[in-house]
């Protein structure tokens, strides 16, 4: 074998093998760092209806992200997320105009979650919730 | 390929990179018979920047407090991906430290080259030996188990046999009467930020003497193996003709690094837990004290000489002029000759005392 390839041949051994070395730290490295992730993603949330009175809200969390149940005046009850669309703030209810203001950036939204006004360029997710013998769930 | 070379380019005619690699690196010579042992400096580098990395990672899960350390342990064991794998590697990690460092030592020992003019290597390099057994003591007591709670409560204690000050001293480094959640407050805070600091600065003054005075040239396989130095005035120990420290010696340092990770990897994977005995695995309990509680093998002399002798106040001076002794070497060993074959005196102290030392050891162990 001539030297020159044998040189290139040694270097992409040692190559390889560095390359392996180098997986076999960055693999656990990575896992070591990444989320965890409880195994249970699609839970659903209950609590006492007694919890809610009539136009106030209840802040939780669900899936990981913050959300919110409120009871309207005229009794509907509504569940959201609460992380705003615009930069991720938790926005917050104001009961007496029946409507969320998010702090951050005065972003407003319907007690449906619709934009009222401000930057937010999306509604809040809206998610289901159910009322029965007087347990709300949520999910 | 040209890319880089032009990067490189751009670099140089900036910073005079070129001319600092022929300098410190490639016209960087060094002695013709320079041997093996001249690399256990870049394997402790390597160890001390494992440690910094593995401490750094088991700082994201571990919580110092004394109601959670221990839980926090055992989820990065049994509960984070590769939590095990971190921290075995750290545990072990420190005890190759103090291995190594050991092994360092004895190669400047045997090889003579504390000898003047390379009193502040030696020096320094006797005040990282401590700093690394401070780590490693502090250190201990962070997961929370029996071993640490008890180890620290009789290692602490024994600084109480200082005379006068003793009791009060044994209170301070406590932070309280006993071993308890303040403790671990300060140990923490010493394990993590003081210490490793202190070490990082210390290695850069090692570093700093070695590169002033220059490599020592190893006393075999020649004629002439005696310090020349006068003590006038300063001289850099240059070795023209020598072997140059890249590619050359870089390569050894690489191998010994390789070779070290092969023994490291080895207890990491096939008997980490040979440095973890069974009141490791139980939280601390401070109306419990277990059977059989033991330091760390490298503190077991030490242990072992404590309970030797009747009086723990003449345990701890005898250990502290063991070390004052040690610390003050160059200044006591003025000789000229550097080959320890040479040195019939100094071979008999230093194998007496590896002996000693070995033999308190096991004793202590078996004890
Ligand atoms: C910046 C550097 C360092 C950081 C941030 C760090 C951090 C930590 C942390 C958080 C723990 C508790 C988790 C555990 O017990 O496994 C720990 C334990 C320990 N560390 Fe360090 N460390 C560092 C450097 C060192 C060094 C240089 C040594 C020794 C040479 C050392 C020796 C130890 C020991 C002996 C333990 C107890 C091991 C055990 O029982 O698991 N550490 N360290
Ligand atoms: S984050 Fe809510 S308005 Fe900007």
């Amino acid at each position: 074998m001539d030297a020159r390839s044998r040189r290139k041949f040694l270097g992409l051994c040692l190559g390889g093998l560095l390359a392996g070395a180098g997986g076999a730290v960055l693999y656990p490295l990575i896992r070591y760092l990444a989320p965890r992730r409880d195994g249970s993603a699609r839970r659903t949330v209950t609590f006492p209806a007694a919890e809610v009175p009539e136009g106030a809200a209840k802040f939780f969390e669900y899936n990981g992200k913050t959300a919110v149940v409120i009871r309207q005046k005229n009794g509907a009850l509504v569940a959201l997320s609460a992380v705003c669309t615009h930069l991720g703030c938790v926005v917050q209810w104001q009961k007496e105009k029946e409507e969320f203001l998010c702090p951050c950036h005065a972003g407003r939204f319907s007690a449906a979650g619709q934009v009222l006004g401000g930057p937010p360029p999306k509604p809040l997710e809206t998610i289901p919730v159910t009322a029965a013998n007087g347990t709300i769930t949520v999910g | 390929m040209n890319l880089a070379k032009r990067i490189y380019t751009w670099v140089d005619v900036r910073i005079g990179a070129g001319a600092l690699v022929e300098k410190e690196l490639t016209g960087y010579l060094l002695p013709t018979n320079i041997n093996v042992w001249y690399s256990m400096g870049s394997i402790l580098l390597f160890i001390f920047a494992m440690q910094v990395v593995t401490g750094m990672l088991l700082l994201i899960y571990y919580v110092p407090d004394a109601d959670k350390a221990f839980k926090s342990v055992t989820f990065i064991m049994n509960e984070v991906p590769f939590g095990w794998l971190i921290r075995m590697c750290h545990a072990v990690g420190s005890n190759m430290m103090v291995l190594i460092l050991l092994f360092h030592m004895l190669s400047v020992l045997f090889m003579g080259s504390y000898k003047s003019p390379r009193e502040m290597n030696w020096l320094s390099g006797f005040i990282l030996l401590n700093l690394v057994m401070g780590i490693s003591l502090t250190g201990y007591l962070l997961p929370w188990s029996q071993l640490s709670f008890w180890a620290t409560t009789v290692a602490t204690n024994s600084v109480g046999a200082v005379p006068v000050v003793g009791p009060y001293l044994v209170e301070f480094l406590r932070g309280g009467k006993l071993v308890g959640p303040p403790t671990l407050g300060r140990f923490f805070a010493l394990h993590v930020a003081v210490i490793p600091i202190t070490i990082a600065a210390l290695v850069g003054a090692h570093i700093f003497f070695l590169q002033r005075t220059g490599v020592s040239t190893p006393p075999f396989g020649l004629q002439e193996t005696t310090n020349r130095w006068l003590g006038d005035r300063y001289r850099y120990e240059s070795h023209p003709g020598g072997i140059p420290f890249f590619p050359h010696y870089a390569l050894q340092d690489l191998t010994s690094i390789a070779v070290y990770c092969a023994l490291f990897l080895g207890v990491v994977f096939f008997d980490p837990y040979i440095f973890f005995p069974a009141t490791a695995f139980v939280p601390a309990d401070p109306f419990q004290t277990p059977a059989h509680i033991k330091p760390e093998w490298y503190f077991l002399p030490n242990y072992q000489t404590l309970k030797l002798f009747p009086s723990e106040f003449l345990g701890i001076a005898v250990q502290g002029a063991a070390m004052t002794f040690l610390a003050l070497l160059p200044f006591i060993d003025r000789g000229q000759e550097k080959h320890p074959l040479k040195r019939p005196l100094f071979l008999a102290c230093a194998i007496g005392g590896i002996v000693l030392y070995i033999a308190l050891m096991i004793w202590g162990h078996y004890s």
